[in-house]
Parts: C-alpha cells; structure tokens; sequence
C-alpha cells in the first residue's frame, strides 16, 4: 500500500470516518505490517495531543480575560493620546524648535558651502599667486639661478594651465641654459598627459643640442611609451653631432620603444 | 737672524711683485663671463675685478718678441698682459683666452654682487675653481672638472665629461643645480641644510651620509621606471637642490 494513502486511512480509520471495506482492509495491513501498527500508534497519540490543545484554546474563561484585557488596554491609550494632540502650546513649542532646528541646519549649510568657496578661491589665488611667481621668474633674463627657480616651483605645482605650459615649453626650447631648460623638461614631464605637452615634447627632441637634456627627454619618452620619436632616435643614432652617450641612450630607448 | 728673515722677506715680496702681473676693472656689479679653459675665481671684498696671472712657472721671456705685440686668429688682443683679453661691455665683461688651446693660468678675484658667468666648450682645458664666493655662479662646461668651494650660490652647474666638486658654506642659497654625464657629483652641505632635493642617475650610484635624515617622498605616477631617482626634505625643506649625473656617481656629504 502506497505511503499516503496508507496515511489517509489511518487517519480516518482513529477518527472512525472509515466504510467498512477500508476499515478492514487497514486492519488487515496492521495485522500483517508492524510498521504501520506503529504508525497508527504514533497518529493516534498525536491526533489525541491535538484535540486536548484544541480543548485549552477553546478555554472560555481564557478567552474572555484576554478579550477584557485588550479593552482595557484600547481604553487606556485612547486617553494618552488625546492628551497630547489636544494641548495646543506643546503643539508650538513643537513647532519653534522644528523651525528652529531647520533654521540651523540650513545656516551650517550656508556657511559650508561658503567655507568651500573660501577654500576654492584660496586654492586659485595660490595657483594664481604661484604661477605670477613662476612666469615672473622663468622671464628673468639676468640671472639663470631665478629661471631655474622658476622651473622648480612649477616643478612642485600640481595643476597647470595653457599659459604655465607655454611657458615651460619655451624655457625648455630656448634657455640658454641646460640646468634651467633641464628642470622646465622634469616640470613639464609631470604634466605628461596633457596631449600638448606630449607633442611638444616630442618635438623638442629634435631641436635640444645638450647632451644632458637631450638624455633626460629620451628618458622621459621612453617612459611615456611614446613611440612615434623611434624614427628620430634612429636618426640621432647616426649623427656625428650627437655625443656618445646620447646615442646610447638613443639605442636604449629604441629597444624598449619597439 | 732677524737680518736674515727681513732680507728674505723684501726678496720674495720684490719677486712676488716682478711675477704678479694683474689686470683691474673697477666693478661691483653686472656679470663676468669667462672663456678660458682653466681659472681660479675668487671672492673678495674689493670694488674691483683683478686678473692674476697664476702661472707656478716664470713666463719665458722672448727677447726677440720685445716691442712687438701678439697677435692671433682669434682677432683679439691681449689687453692685458696675461694672455687673455677682457671686453667691458658695460654691464656684461667678457673674459676670453687667445690661445686655442693652451690657456694661460688666471686667478679672477670678484667682489660680491657680480654674477660669474663660466662656459667653455673646448676640450682644451683643465679644472675650473671658484672659492670663498657669494656670488650667484653658472658653469656651463663639456670636459672641464669643476670644483666649488666655500660657496653659498645659487649655483648651476653643467659638465658633460668632467666631475663636480661642491662644498658650500652655511649661509647657502636657493636653487642648486649640479648635473654631469660622466663625471661624478660630490657635494658637501652643512649639516643643518634645510632642502628639497632631488638625486638621480641613470648607471651610477647615489651615496648620503648617514646624518641626513631624508623624508622620501612617495612617487605614485604611473611611468615605469628606469633609473635611480630620489627626491625628498632634509630638515624639513628649504632650498632647492638638484644633483644628477647619468654615468657616475653622486655623493651628498655633510660637514
């Protein structure tokens, strides 16, 4: 006999629902099956436990104290809460510190938001303040020491604009001297990814005469991967111009560039 | 005794005298550019731009040259009796030697506030000193070795083949600049230099004394990198120094 149907009929045959033709059949299997002897055993316990709860649920005496005990309670909050949205200077002074606390979070709002724009400005004017300083320096004809001052502080700025650029592509082209055109190349280089400055860079290759600068532009090219300037390293490879150390350098790029 | 000393003293000051021929340019202000293969800068505290000539050996005299001026390809005339020619331009004194190669010995004393100025390109040449100076100094040098000492610069300082040399005094300057291709960087600071600096090379070594506390600072870009760079305070920060040499060394050393 199939499990749930075996059930079924147990359950019905405890609660005596059963046609005779099932109720003998179920005996005939718990004669002869033990296990569902002890199946029906085990229903009939638990069905009994079921009724019993069934009795202390429908307890009467329970279920009135409960239904008392609600109204009381339901009685009791109605009163509190009257209390409170009746009364209505409680209301106000609700209200005025709501206002209130509005109020001073739109202020700390305001006030922060003009603290940010202080910090803004403050952050321009030293740009601002820095570069007047750089270019001022950076245009010293008389003295090599204040460009190279000048390249140096743009060295440590870590924004740049057009002009700043402009200025230290200049310096780096046309100083008269290496130690100065040598620091605006290290300054420019941290502005790298700016396309200008990729593109003048690669351009100054060809013009730069120092073997120091022009080591320090093949180093910082090759670093930047920047591999259209192969073809004038080939060149400066062959040029009597170039000293030694330069065309090695050359070399060594041009291995690391293809 | 005494006699003796007093004698040999009024000897070597006549000698002193016969050898030290001198050239003198009432000066202040402006710059000095030399030309020269080898020179000795000094410092003084003068008004005026004296030529020395620093030969250890006496001249040899010609004879068959007296009366007679020299003159050579280079169209310059030696103004001054030791073997270069000085060119007063106002703001700007050009010093220049006539021989191509062999350069005479000179000592140039300069006083404060005149702004040296050295470049030579020719392999023809030896070291180039400048000492006890407080002048702003830019050496721009291809084979020259070139020595620094009791400097405050500021200074830039450039030689493709020749080694640097830089011991500079307490009250020392912003910026300093050394760079070489094949020579070696030495440079001596007082120990309570406050500086940002910088340090690289490519095949060399960089060395620093122990003393020098140096707070490296992170390099976050995102550039692969190929040579030995470092860049950090010490003391806190202050004057901006920067040494590099690609092939040699580069040593900082405190005193």
């Amino acid at each position: 006999m199939e499990k749930e149907k075996r059930e079924s009929l147990l359950i019905d045959y405890i609660e005596g629902n059963l046609k005779d033709a099932d109720r003998a059949l179920i005996e005939n299997e718990m004669e002869q099956n033990a296990g569902t002897k002890k199946q029906y055993h085990q229903l009939k316990e638990v069905m009994g436990l079921l009724n019993q709860t069934h009795h202390i649920e429908l307890s009467h005496s329970l279920q009135s104290n409960f239904e008392k005990l609600l109204q009381q309670e339901m009685a009791s909050n109605k009163k509190t809460s009257k209390q409170i949205s009746i009364t209505p200077w409680v209301l106000r002074i609700a209200a005025v510190l709501v206002l209130v606390f509005v109020g001073a979070v739109i202020m700390d709002r305001f006030i922060e938001k003009q603290e940010h724009e202080k910090e803004v400005a403050a952050i321009k004017k030293e740009l601002n303040d820095n570069k007047k300083l750089m270019m001022a320096l950076l245009q010293n004809q008389q003295s090599a020491s204040q460009r190279l001052q000048g390249a140096m502080v743009a060295y440590e700025m870590n924004n740049s604009d057009d002009d700043i650029v402009n200025a230290l592509v200049t310096t780096m082209n046309e100083d008269t001297n290496s130690n100065v055109r040598l620091s605006a190349l290290e300054a420019l280089g941290k502005f790298y990814r700016q396309n200008h400055v990729r593109s003048a860079l690669i351009k100054s290759l060809s013009t730069q005469k120092d073997p120091v600068v022009q080591m320090a532009l093949i180093r910082m090219l090759v670093k930047m991967k920047e591999k259209e300037v192969v073809t004038q390293l080939e060149k400066m490879t062959h040029d009597d111009s170039v000293i030694k150390a330069v065309k090695d350098e050359a070399h060594w790029g041009i291995l690391r560039l293809i | 005794m005494k006699k003796l000393i007093l004698v040999l003293g009024v000897v070597v000051a006549a000698l002193s005298f016969a050898s030290a021929q001198e050239f003198k340019l009432a000066k202040t202000s402006g710059r000095l550019e030399i030309y020269i293969g080898r020179v000795t800068v000094e410092g003084t505290t003068g008004n005026e731009i004296i030529f020395k000539s620093n030969d250890t050996r006496d001249r040899e005299e010609d004879d068959r040259a007296k009366g007679l001026r020299a003159v050579n390809g280079s169209g310059l005339e030696d103004n001054t009796g030791l073997g270069v020619n000085v060119n007063d331009k106002g703001n700007i004194i050009e010093v220049r030697q006539l021989k191509k190669m062999n350069s005479p010995r000179i000592k140039i004393l300069v006083p404060k506030g005149i702004t040296i100025y050295y470049d030579h390109e020719s392999q023809y040449g030896g070291e180039v000193k400048f000492r006890n100076l407080e002048n702003e100094i830019e050496v721009s040098a291809n084979y020259n070795s070139v020595e620094l000492e009791n400097v405050t610069g500021p200074a830039t300082v450039k030689s493709v083949y020749g080694h640097i040399e830089a011991d500079f005094s307490t009250n020392i300057k912003s910026p300093i600049s050394i760079v070489s291709v094949y020579g070696y960087v030495d440079v001596t600071l007082p120990l309570a230099t406050k500086a940002d600096i910088k340090m690289s090379t490519s095949y060399g070594e960089i060395y620093a004394a122990q003393e020098y506390k140096i707070d490296y600072e992170k390099q976050n870009d995102a550039l692969v990198r190929y040579d030995n760079k470092v860049s950090g305070k010490i003391n806190g920060g202050g004057i901006k120094i920067d040494l590099s040499s690609n092939y040699g060394k580069v040593y900082l050393r405190k005193k």
